[in-house]
Formats: structure tokens, sequence, C-alpha cells
């Protein structure tokens, strides 16, 4: 800091040689000018000098004090003091190097983060709830299909098989969930299409298969279809290998036979009734389907839990719901671009539930972003380009970029424009070494619009990421 | 005392027109603003001193609300006067 003292000669001098006047003239006009403050003060007037401050006399109370050194007790008397008060154009002129600079509330930023831990923990419970719904619904849903008799014994043998099934690695299980959803999806189409057949057995409900009428066509891609899960089938659980292999017998024999093929790979032809391991295998695949359902629900539980705070911080249970039929119909598509043999007709019955769940959360995303994106938004995005630029600028001590910048765009906070354009020669916005010609871009006047909030916000959102570049 | 009373009292006493005494008055104004900027110490003779202070930054907690705000450092102008014009003062009669 340069704190060197200029004498009332120095001021002379220069006072002298600015307005042209003798040295004399200025040494005169001086003397004169402080014997009229004093006067005035003395006086006990206010004098005011225009662009420079304001000196006013102040009665300093007398008050008691302590002599240090005998301890006795003395009273100082009081006294008069030349206050002065520099004009706010004084002020922000010497001030400028802390101009920048504006008071911080420290504690403002605390609450919020304590909000959301709030919100957090009440959110799982939600989660939860939600979740144990939709199993219920699944199982209902299963246990409808399948029947009455089965439904008990599947209760029964599910349970023991769950533990076994639990250690299935995670992408088993998202395969699981596209066998399951595809299951499902043929069973509401077989429930769609269905033309009440003579059940040739009271156990085998989903043996309402289509009619022997329908065109061969469709019929030889739904064999297909199955097949691609059986195949599917036998990549994921080679547990159950030996059943689809009794599967692929299966279908086979019906190909031979001719008979009506059954949408439902678990479905038992007339030809193996008498055999027990249909029925088994029935069993086994009611039992994969439940849990698979149950499966299902702990993926979303994950997927769900995974995604960061902030995520489910807004999410409500509508969101919730919605996040779950977007896993589900992702999965879905996943399992249609699969098969490539997946026949239209099968495709227009399935794609529905999909498609809805699919275009609502597009739409919504479409929605949500036709919100948010607009000219300046796409401004903001961005990369900006400098090509033209409006000035240059000499880096002196004390000179900083928001001084620049308040100088040229008004604002003191789209110093970060000038960063940007001038990165490869600052190192470190917060220290610009001396010398260094800083050229100050030319910016589009929506950009460091000052009356627009969203710009000032904007800017100091850069202002965050380069600051905390610079602290990592 | 507002600027133009001062001026007229200046120009009484040095006997120069208002015009004059004005605008070295501005001069002198704009003279010692410069060098305040540079931080120099301005002292007039038996009248007192102009001086920049940096007033360090500082935790403010607000009486009522309890919100604590971290205010900045910032340069001020000071003025001391003088031991000569204190002198002058004290013979000024405390009234009230």
């Amino acid at each position: 800091m340069n704190k060197e003292k200029i004498s009332s000669q120095e001021i002379i001098d220069l006072v002298s040689s600015k307005s042209s006047v003798s040295k004399r003239v200025a040494e005169e006009f001086l003397k004169v000018m402080i014997s009229s403050i004093e006067e005035a003060l003395l006086a006990g007037e206010v004098v005011k000098i225009k662009n420079f401050g304001t000196f006013k006399l102040l009665w300093n109370e007398p008050r008691k004090s302590v002599n240090v050194q005998t301890g006795d007790d003395i009273l100082l008397s009081g006294y008069h003091k030349v206050s002065f008060t520099p004009d706010t154009i004084l002020r922000d002129l010497v001030n400028e190097p802390f101009a920048h600079l504006l008071p911080v509330e420290l504690d403002s930023e605390n609450p919020e983060p304590i909000q959301e831990k709030t919100d957090v923990a009440l959110d799982p419970l939600r989660i939860f709830t939600d979740q144990a719904a939709e199993i219920k619904d699944l199982l209902s849903e299963i246990q409808a299909l399948s029947s009455a008799g089965d439904s008990k014994i599947l209760k029964e043998e599910s349970e023991p098989v769950l533990p076994v099934e639990s250690t299935v690695v995670a992408e088993d299980v998202y395969k699981l969930i596209q066998e399951e959803s595809v299951v499902e999806h043929i069973q509401e189409e077989q429930v769609a299409v269905q033309i009440p057949n003579e059940v040739t057995e009271p156990v085998q409900t989903q043996n309402e298969a289509e009619p022997i009428q329908e065109s061969p066509v469709e019929f030889v891609y739904e064999e297909k279809q199955q097949k691609s899960i059986v195949t599917e089938i036998d990549k994921q659980q080679p547990v159950d290998s030996v059943v689809s292999i009794y599967e692929e017998r299966q279908f086979n024999d019906e190909n031979k036979s001719g008979q009506s093929v059954n949408s439902i790979p678990e479905l038992d032809s007339t030809e193996f009734l008498k055999d027990i391991k249909p029925i088994r295998k029935h069993r086994v695949w009611l039992m994969i389907v439940i849990i698979i359902a149950l499966l299902a629900g702990l993926c979303g539980g994950l997927y769900l839990f995974c995604p960061p705070v902030t995520d489910f911080t807004n999410s409500s249970i509508e969101k919730v719901g919605k996040i779950t039929d977007n896993v589900v119909a992702s999965v879905a598509n996943l399992f249609h671009t699969k098969p490539k043999q997946t026949p239209p007709v099968a495709r227009t019955i399935i794609v529905p539930k999909d498609t809805t769940a699919n275009d609502s959360v597009d739409d919504e995303v479409a929605a949500a972003e036709k919100e948010s994106v607009d000219s300046l938004q796409v401004m903001f995005d961005n990369p900006r380009v400098y090509t033209k630029f409006i000035g240059s600028e000499i880096v002196k001590p004390g000179n900083r970029l928001t001084i620049m910048s308040k100088k040229y765009y008004g604002n003191k906070d789209f110093w970060v424009y000038i960063y940007e354009a001038n990165k490869e020669n600052i190192p470190n916005p917060d220290r610009i070494s001396e010398g260094t010609v800083i050229r100050i871009p030319k910016l589009d006047s929506r950009l460091i619009d000052v009356t627009n909030p969203r710009c000032i916000k904007k800017a100091k959102e850069l202002h965050d990421v380069y600051v905390k570049n610079k602290v990592n | 005392m507002n600027h133009k009373e001062l001026i007229a009292s200046m120009a009484a006493k040095l006997n120069a027109p208002k015009s004059i005494v004005a605008d070295l008055l501005e001069t002198t104004v704009t003279t010692c603003t410069e060098l305040l900027v540079e931080e120099k110490t301005i002292g007039f003779q038996s009248f007192g001193n102009f001086e920049v202070r940096k007033k360090e930054e500082r935790l403010s907690v607000h009486p009522s609300t309890q919100v604590r705000t971290l205010i900045p450092p910032k340069l001020v102008v000071n003025f001391k006067q003088s031991n000569v014009l204190k002198d002058k003062l004290k013979d000024l009669s405390h009234n009230e």
C-alpha cells in the first residue's frame, strides 16, 4: 500500500499546474479555503463541498477514566471534533478495489440441506408402500390368470425356491423382467383375442388358446415368439434348461399334431396330460412368474434407491409410479427389439400399453423442456464463441475482471464472459497478472441484459463453475 | 454552509469572481480525490489529514433475526483534525 503523505505544498503545485494559475494564487486560494471552512465550523455550521464531502462538528461528551499510574479517577473534558463524511462519489471511487464484494449471508445456506434430509427420510416409506402395492397387484393378476387350484400350490412352492433365485445376478434380473413383461403381454393378448374354446382340462386354465381356425401365419409367429422366450430362458436360467427342453419337445409335438398353439409356453398339450412332468413344469413356470414379480419389485426398489438424493426429493408418489412404468416400458422395449421375428400382429397388441407408458413419459419430458427451453436458454446452453471484440485493456494493479465487466457491460457479474474469452491468458480468474492484455468480447445484448434476472443468474452459475474449478 | 455559500465567502475574501473560485475549488477537489484513490494521505497544514483506511471484513449478526452476514472489507476516507484545529475548537463553548 502506498501510504506516502502529500503535503499542502504538493497540493498547491498540483492545483496550480492543473488550472494553469500561478502557485501564489493557488496557495492563497487554499489558505482561504481552509480558513473559510474553519470559520464556518467554528460558527457551528456544517460545511458541504460538492463531490467531496461534508465537514461537521461533533461534540464528544466528557467521560470518566482512570489514571493508569495512580489508579485515581479522572474526568476527561469534552471536546469538539471535526468529522468528515465523504460524498458518495468520493466514497465509491476510493472503495473501487473492493466494490465487487458483496455481503454474504452465512446461515441462509444451512437450513436447506437439513430440509432435504427430512424429505429423504420420508420418501422411502412411501416408496415401500408403493412397491408393496405393485407387487400385490402383480400377484393377484397372476393368480387370477392361473387356475385356482394351482395358486395354493404355487404359494407353497414359491417360498422355498426364492432364496435360490435371489442369487441371480442383476443382469439376469433385468432379463427376467423383460420376460415377465412379455408373458404379461401375451396373457393380455390372449384375453383380448380369446374365443372360448373347449377346455380340455380344468387344471389348464391358460389352455384357453386361440381357436384352430385362426390364421396359420399368426400361429407360426406366435410359436416363434414362444421359442424366443424359451431360448432366453435357456440363457438366463440354466436350472430350468431341462424344463425348456421339455417345452421344445412339446412344441415339436404340437407342430406335428397341428393342434392349436398356446400362447404361453408352459401350457400342456393333451398328449402330455397323462405325464406328470408337464404339470410339474406348469407349476415351475407359475412359480417363476411369481418370483419374477417379486424380483421386479426388488429391482424397482433398487432402481429407486440408487439415483441421487436430488432425484427423489422432487418426486411425488405419482412420479415414483411413472419411474417404474418407465423401467418396465424401457425393458420391454429392449426385449421387443431382440426377436426380429416378433409378429406385427402380436406387436400391435403388445404395443399399446408400452406406448402409452412411453408417450406419457416422453410427453412429460417434452413439456418440461418446452417450459425451460426458449431462445435465452438456447443462448445459455450453446458454447459462446468470441470473435468480435469491443476493446482491450491492459491489467493494472488493482484492476479486476469484475471492474472491467462493470465498465463495459454495466454489471460486474458478467465478468465470466470476459474470462471465457481470455481463458488462455488467465490461469486464475481471481488473480490476473499485471500487464496482461484482456480483450473485451462483444456480447449479445440479450445475454448481458442487466434488467433480466435470468442473465445475472446464469452469469452467477458460471461464476460458481469457474471458481470451483479453480479451487479443485 | 453549502457549496455555493462556501464559494461566495471565499470569493469575497479573495476579491475574485465566483466562477474562478468555483473552478479552483473543483480542481482542488478532483486533485484530492485522485490522490485519495491512489490511497495517499493528504495533509493540510493546520487543518488535518485525509487518509484512506481499510476496514477489514467482519461478521455481523442481525440482532433480531440472528442471520450472520459476512461484511466484505472496504476502503474509507478518514479525516483527522490537526492539533492546531483541535486547540481552536477547545475555545468553543458547548451549549447543549
